[in-house]
């Protein structure tokens, strides 16, 4: 699948909100199935799962793309905390 | 032992549900808010670990939820992650000197969501610091 860049003008905010938050359900809840927390999955119940996640991941860089106009990695937490040492009291 | 507390405050009801399997799987007690003014009642009495917050919220949005909750000492130290769908320019920075500890765009990788609200938990409890 070949994912156009597009400027971030191309797609609305209220258009990648929506999608996100859709995207973000299907993620959630492909992964509760993966990893069996609603109960165990035949193979090829992981197979067409593991199919239908990795079409979701092509959706996202494409919103990311749409949204940024550029092609970043597909996670980008922001995290000002640092391992450290014990602090004493 | 209590588990830890963990309020998940989001107006969509499926990123709620999806949000307490995962949690609850990982061994948190999970509550929940959908606006604005629920997630501030909801902080007060029940006093949560962490907050999981989108910014998008009806009656007020996330940004004004960590304002109270920095203008309140006994709340202030609670550490909140935020968790949205909304653009990431902007509002990561607005919502780091907001005091989140860390920001998150949906949708997010469950394992980088458990890692960030350990760490959380651990800065809070006096283990780790923030990197300022």
């Amino acid at each position: 699948m070949t994912i156009p860049t597009r400027r971030a003008s191309e797609m609305p905010a209220s258009l990648a909100h929506e999608l996100r938050n859709a995207l973000a359900c299907i993620q959630q809840f492909g992964n509760i199935l993966v990893d069996g927390l609603a109960g165990e999955l035949s193979a090829e119940q992981r197979e067409y799962l593991g199919i239908m996640l990795e079409n979701a991941s092509k959706i996202r860089k494409a919103v990311d793309s749409a949204q940024d106009g550029t092609s970043r990695p597909l996670e980008e937490p922001t995290n000002k905390i640092e391992r450290v040492s014990k602090l004493e009291n | 032992m209590d588990k830890t507390k963990i309020l998940v405050v989001d107006d969509n009801p499926t990123i709620r549900k999806g949000l307490s399997v995962r949690l609850r799987a990982s061994g948190y007690e999970v509550l929940f808010a959908e606006d604005a003014i629920s997630a501030t009642a909801a902080l007060v009495t029940e006093r949560p670990d962490l907050v999981i917050l989108d910014l998008g919220l009806p009656c007020g949005d996330g940004f004004v939820v960590m304002e109270r909750l920095q203008k309140n000492d006994r709340l202030s130290s609670i550490p909140v992650i935020v968790l949205t769908g909304r653009e990431v320019a902007g509002n990561r920075e607005r919502a780091l000197q907001a005091g989140a500890a860390a920001f998150f765009q949906k949708p997010v990788e469950d394992r980088n969501l458990l890692f960030a609200i350990q760490k959380a938990l651990d800065v809070s409890r006096g283990e780790l610091r923030f990197d300022q």
